[in-house]
């Protein structure tokens, strides 16, 4: 028994000799140090002579890092992907291929997963590129790759990535911020997408959700918009670049240059036309806009962008809401901008707007900025599904004159309403009318109300 | 010595060996697993830019890497430590009299590095400073050079 | 030559190891050792007697402190950087997975075992007087266990540690009056956060093991002071009844007429109270003892190793789980408390009062005054029937909650058996 005892011990003790060298060893061999031996041998072919070639192979192996506590995250890609800032490895094979195109994109500054995804702590492959359990941002790929951009670049234009822009459009066009809210603005029917690029949603499904929302998410409440198969892979960019991370600040310095084109294009969808004129070619109801950036500031022009009654007490001109890239190409469009441009996009417009029109033309901009377009269509025509109230779907805003006065239309826009069940005994109807009274000032609600009343169909003509 | 004995003695000394390596390799695991793989530091090989970066003249000093980038239109680069000696204060260096004063306790360094006064015991490093494969200047603060090596560009 | 034996004999005070005074002086000369006794029955170190159970939870309990030694010296109590930590062991620190590993499931085992201990104890019998006081700190050493692992939990800042934690510190928040305000003193807020982290943190290193290491000093001591280990008496065979009775004799038979004390000299303390300080040994019980070295010494090193070499298999092959960073604006579904609250929790899912506040506080002061409650002297299972099947359903309930709530619930806390692939809620 006391033999047995003993013998018991020793063999215990060996053993738990042996599994501490087995978990020392395995401690010791990750694959990573494979990796940088295959590198060490890459490079070392290209070296003159042996000397060189043996001190090359004798670099101990290392984890290298990139730390970016502003961004905070430690990315350890290039300890394998050791060839990324290496114009001599072009042709090697991953993971040590050189990174064409960075350009001022260096990993000594940027690190890797802020574009890429995936896992910048991790020092294995797997666990690196993302495809492991709980960790909610595996590596981007190619198709969708691009759309990391927006996440810095969240103003203007970012040249190559014209999916980013677009994406963004149809989010402001198509009524988005009606259900869901982004940065604070929208409604509450739908999910905040603020950080929706952070969440874990694959891409793949982001896009066959804009494309079908019940297809991928049964019993959705997000209506059908009929998007064609690019417009869903435009918003899908745009939802990916989506993150909550403070890279705005972090990156001031890489602002792009706003382009003249970006604001032309700006200065004919919000129509500034049809209050200002250029050279005398326009509408006279605003002042002329030539040479106007020599008699102000470019910081007096910014701020009366942002603030127009603040500048010019009594301003009849709408807040645009205007992000700072996109004052910043207005006011380079405008230091440009000729007569004979003027007159190439007044060619598109009849006629200079009165000052009805002018609300009316921002009821219609908030009707269309703040979501109403999501439910009620961007021609007022509804007709988007809502089982189980008001006949099945959310009706159509053409005939309001003939149920209610102008007051009680803004109280309702005010207020919210919650649309009464068909059959008591049926499903909760997934939409409804939500307040607006405290995204919405009592000015902008009349405008809608007034955009409204400019729309609506008599009854008598339709019969 | 009979058989029963050869096997007492032999479990007794398997038995201490094993506990005496168990031990042993527990207190080297212990130790490198003190010692760490990764610094939450500035790295010690680090680009500083392109040559173009640095002017001709007086050293340009990197704040955060504590160094002295000296750049002569004969000689070429070459990159001090802005550490002192003596008890590792951030040393200055003086245009007027081409020097490196330490404001800790006064010491003095030469232009090529070397104690002039104070309690220095040795010269400020100079580190060596190669170029990188992109085309930038790359330090490495873990090899320290004699003060008459240069990078020419 | 000399000197070298001089060093070791002004370090080892004692005769050689082959003689029966050297034996004894190797343990009453050792501070380590010398809450063993010189001698000990032969009885008390079969197996199957104690299993080993409080050695085992007292070698785990070691284990846990140096691991966790080691583990704080790279973990930093903030989030996320704590989470940063976690993936620092796993990804750069060399072997920060294996210990990490050790350091848990050494964890878990020290509840299951420390559970275990006590279920052992209570089907012996061995809380009975003189033992009433020790039962009642082997409860303590079981709610420290419990806290200790429960503030460990959150350490790793992850999304199972995050929930786990909320969901556990909101069952304790349904005590009356005090709850809420106790979750905030815990939490250094009202939802778990950076103040909670660090309060945890100082609980979990500082507060809590200190208050371990003192009790469990206490514990031993109480065990020595006792009559040693307790054992199953109605084993013993041809004893005498007032050994069947208690494991030791409480009051010790005056001197005069114990049969030990002819040959035995007295110091002046013994004279005084009259009675022997250590126990009294019978001649017939003399037969059953044998001494410490080697006898108990291998046995206990025996143990040792199995427990060591156990927790290191299983760190070798079974990494600690690691979610994501945590997120107090994702919920998971289910979000479960620590394995061990789960039968609390699945009370709490029936009636929050009940299972977060009634229960938790009924079990506590039912075994706390177990010892003094159950009066009857006799430690034979056969005089205890219904106490043991009362423990057993108690036991047995426990058990089947914490597998209910472990295994079988699912997203929305819905009865779904573990074989059953639940595809995750609408997005």
């Amino acid at each position: 028994m006391e033999r047995r005892l003993q013998q018991l011990f020793f063999a215990l003790s060996l053993l738990a000799l042996a599994l501490i060298l087995a978990a020392a060893w395995q401690a010791n061999t990750p694959s990573w140090k494979t990796y940088q031996r295959s590198f060490l041998q890459l490079e070392a072919q290209e070296e003159p002579n042996a000397i060189t070639k043996a001190a090359v192979l004798a670099t101990p192996p290392e984890i290298h890092q990139v730390l970016l506590p502003g961004l905070q995250r430690v990315d350890r890609c290039t300890t394998c992907h050791l060839g990324v800032e290496d114009p001599t490895m072009k042709n090697a094979p991953e993971p040590f291929r050189y990174h064409e195109n960075l350009g001022p994109h260096v990993p000594a500054k940027f690190g890797c997963t802020i574009c890429h995804g995936g896992q910048g702590l991790a020092t294995d492959k797997d666990s690196a590129h993302g495809k492991v359990d709980f960790w909610p941002n595996p590596l981007l790929t190619k198709d969708y790759i691009r759309a990391s951009c927006g996440r810095c670049h969240k103003e203007g234009d970012v040249p190559g990535v014209p999916e980013l822009t677009a994406g963004h459009r149809l989010f402001e066009t198509q009524g988005c911020r009606g259900c869901h809210k982004l940065n604070g603005v929208g409604g509450s029917i739908g999910p905040d997408l603020t950080g929706e690029g952070a969440n874990r949603r694959a891409p793949e499904w982001l896009e066959a959700h804009f494309l079908a929302p019940n297809a991928v998410s049964a019993g959705s409440a997000m209506p059908n918009f009929h998007f064609t198969k690019d417009q869903a892979r435009d918003l899908t960019y745009y939802m990916l670049s989506l993150t909550n991370e403070e890279m705005g600040s972090y990156f001031s310095s890489l602002r792009l240059i706003p382009s003249p084109e970006y604001g032309r294009q700006l200065f004919v969808e919000k129509n500034c036309i049809a209050c200002h004129s250029i050279g005398g070619v326009g509408a006279k109801t605003a002042p002329d806009l030539l040479g106007v950036t020599k008699r102000h500031s470019i910081e007096w022009l910014d701020e009366q962008l942002v603030n127009p009654e603040l500048v010019y007490p009594g301003s009849a001109m709408p807040e645009y809401d205007l992000e700072t890239n996109a004052r910043k190409a207005l006011v380079a469009y405008m230091a440009s901008a000729t007569a004979e441009d003027a007159q190439a996009i007044l060619s598109r417009r009849a006629r200079a707007m009165t000052t009805e029109e002018i609300a009316i033309e921002a009821g219609k901009q908030n009707f269309s900025r703040f979501g109403c377009v999501g439910c009620h269509g961007t021609e007022l025509q509804g007709g988007v599904a809502n089982p189980n109230a008001q006949g099945g779907e959310v009706p159509s805003l053409l005939h309001v004159s003939d149920d209610y006065t102008k007051d009680e239309v803004i109280a309702i826009i005010r207020n919210g309403r919650v649309p009464p069940l068909d059959n008591t005994a049926g499903p909760t109807p997934p939409l409804y009318m939500p307040s607006w009274k405290n995204v919405l000032s009592d000015e902008d609600i009349n405008r809608i109300a007034d955009y409204l009343w400019s729309k609506q169909q008599k009854a008598k003509d339709a019969w | 010595m009979n058989r029963r004995e050869f096997f007492k003695i032999s479990w007794g000394t398997v038995g201490l060996a094993a506990l005496v390596s168990g031990v042993g390799v527990s207190l080297a695991a212990v130790v490198r697993f003190l010692m760490p793989s990764v610094f939450y530091e500035p790295p010690q090989s680090f680009k500083i830019g392109e040559p173009g970066d640095f002017p001709f003249g007086p050293p340009t000093f990197l704040v955060a890497e504590k160094i002295f980038v000296f750049r002569d239109r004969e000689k070429g680069f070459a990159v001090a430590s802005a550490v002192c000696t003596h008890l590792g204060c951030t040393v200055a260096h003086f245009s007027s009299d081409q020097r490196f004063h330490c404001p800790c306790h006064g010491s003095v360094f030469a232009a090529d590095g070397s104690v002039q006064h104070g309690p220095a015991p040795r010269a400020l490093d100079w580190f060596e400073v190669t170029m990188a494969r992109d085309g930038k200047l790359l330090v490495n603060k873990d090899k320290v050079v004699p003060p008459n090596y240069r990078l020419m560009v | 030559m000399n000197l070298i034996r001089e060093i070791w004999q002004s370090i080892v005070r004692r005769d050689p190891l082959s003689t029966d005074k050297g034996k004894s002086e190797l343990v009453f000369l050792n501070v380590w050792l010398h809450i063993h006794p010189a001698k000990v029955k032969k009885e008390n170190m079969k197996f199957r007697h104690t299993f080993y159970l409080g050695f085992i939870t007292f070698f785990l309990f070691l284990i846990l402190l140096t691991t966790g030694i080691a583990l704080m010296v790279y973990y930093r109590p903030y989030p996320p950087q704590a989470y940063q930590d976690m993936k620092d062991l796993q990804f750069a620190v060399f072997m920060g997975t294996f210990l990490r590993n050790m350091h848990r499931w050494a964890a878990h085992g020290m509840v299951i075992c420390v559970f275990l201990h006590m279920c052992r104890v209570f089907y012996t019998g061995s809380y009975k007087k003189p033992r009433q006081f020790n039962w009642v700190i082997g409860v303590l050493l079981l709610l420290l266990t419990l806290s200790l692992s429960f503030t460990g939990y959150l350490l790793p800042w992850d999304q199972l540690a995050y929930w786990a934690i909320t969901v556990g510190t909101n069952i304790g928040s349904y005590a009356p009056l005090i709850g809420g305000q106790l979750r905030e003193l815990l939490l250094g807020g009202h939802s778990v956060g950076e103040g909670a982290l660090i309060r945890f943190y100082v609980l979990h290193v500082a507060v809590l093991p200190a208050a371990m290491i003192l009790l469990t000093i206490v514990h031993f001591w109480r065990v020595r002071k006792d009559g040693g280990l307790s054992r199953p008496v109605w084993k013993l065979k041809g004893k005498k009844e007032e050994l069947v009775t208690i494991g030791a004799p409480a009051v010790a038979v005056p001197m005069q007429a114990s049969a030990a004390s002819k040959d035995k000299t007295y110091g002046l303390m013994e004279v005084v109270s009259g009675k022997p300080i250590f126990e009294t040994v019978t001649p017939e019980e003399e037969e059953d003892t044998v001494f410490s070295y080697p006898y108990a010494f291998v046995r206990e090193a025996v143990v040792l190793m199995a427990t060591v070499t156990t927790v290191m298999t299983m760190s070798l092959f079974l990494n600690a789980p690691l979610e994501e960073l945590a997120n107090p604006a994702k919920t998971p579904n289910p979000a479960k408390a620590p394995w061990y609250f789960l039968g609390l929790q699945e009370l709490v899912s029936h009636s929050a009062f009940l299972g977060g506040v009634v229960a938790p506080a009924l079990m506590v002061l039912a075994l706390l005054a177990i010892p003094y409650l159950d009066r009857n002297p006799s430690r034979r299972p056969r005089d205890r029937k219904l106490i043991l099947w009362l423990f057993t359903i108690f036991v047995v309930a426990n058990l089947a909650l914490i597998v209910i709530g472990t295994f079988f619930r699912g997203p929305g806390w819905a009865m779904v058996p573990p074989w059953v692939h639940v595809v995750g809620g609408a997005e």
